[in-house]
């Protein structure tokens, strides 16, 4: 919580509109773990295979919320790889649901393209991969 | 956990929404309405969780208690976070992150409502 150290120069991922994309990422990383925590601890056998889609949601989700913070040079790659592969995600995800409505049991943060939580994990990686690319050059 | 109480904190919220981006349309600093609203809406958070906590404990209801719990605890971290966020960019964006807090507030509450109902995940 204290931010005795300033950086000596504020990360441009996380700078601006960064600010406010790293806010909603980390809604979702916070979200989408306290779930995944909660299903696995709880009734892990009901659906293994939507729990383990949910739990590696929310690792992603954290991984790309601390790399757009920090937005140095590695963290950039490594926030590029979290979104890339949330992209995947959630378009496989969304796709494979709609295919096979049944194939997951019950629903995760990517069903129906995150229709469940307003499309959201469908924009965010989209706006995530755009702000990657807008910064690039700053 | 239905109510006055939470369709107020639920309000007071979607205005300080609006507000926010009102502020951000018309290049506005964050001004004393904000700054008000959000420290009576914290207040209304801590109540609500405490509230929230007694009502569980003197309920033999079956429901997710953890999750409960964990609603309300986030419940009240959400704009002590996001101020602590907001500060650390002096430009429209912080009034931005102070706007998506404002904005993920209700859905908390409604959560909360959900899993006392037992509706829960």
């Amino acid at each position: 919580m204290s931010e005795q150290s300033q950086p000596p120069r504020i990360p441009s991922t996380g700078r601006g509109f960064g600010r406010v994309l790293v806010a909603v990422y980390a809604v979702f990383a916070l979200a989408a773990t306290a779930r995944s925590v909660f299903q696995i601890t709880t009734k892990f056998s009901e659906a293994p295979l939507a729990y383990l889609l949910s739990a590696l949601a929310a690792i992603i989700y954290v991984v790309a919320t601390v790399a757009l913070a920090r937005g140095d040079r590695t963290s950039r790659r490594v926030a590029a790889g979290a979104i890339l592969i949330e992209l995947v995600g959630v378009l496989v995800v969304g796709t494979a649901s709609l295919v096979w409505p049944d194939a997951f049991g019950v629903a995760t943060v990517w069903t129906g393209f995150g229709s469940g939580y307003g499309f959201v994990p469908l924009v965010l990686p989209v706006v995530g991969l755009w702000w990657l690319r807008h910064t690039r050059s700053h | 956990m239905t109510g006055w109480y939470a369709t107020t904190i639920i309000g007071i919220s979607l205005g300080l929404v609006i507000w926010s981006a009102a502020l951000l349309v018309t290049r506005r600093a964050p001004d004393l309405v904000l700054a008000l609203g959000g420290v009576v809406l914290e207040l209304l958070l801590i109540g609500f969780l405490i509230g929230g906590i007694a009502q569980m404990a003197g309920s033999d209801q079956d429901f997710a208690r953890a999750e409960f719990t964990g609603y309300l605890l986030t419940g009240t971290a959400i704009l002590p976070a996001a101020f602590i966020w907001a500060r650390g960019d002096k430009s429209r964006a912080g009034l931005g992150v102070i706007a998506v807090a404002f904005l993920v507030l209700p859905v908390i509450v409604l959560r909360v409502q959900q899993v006392w109902a037992g509706s829960g995940v």
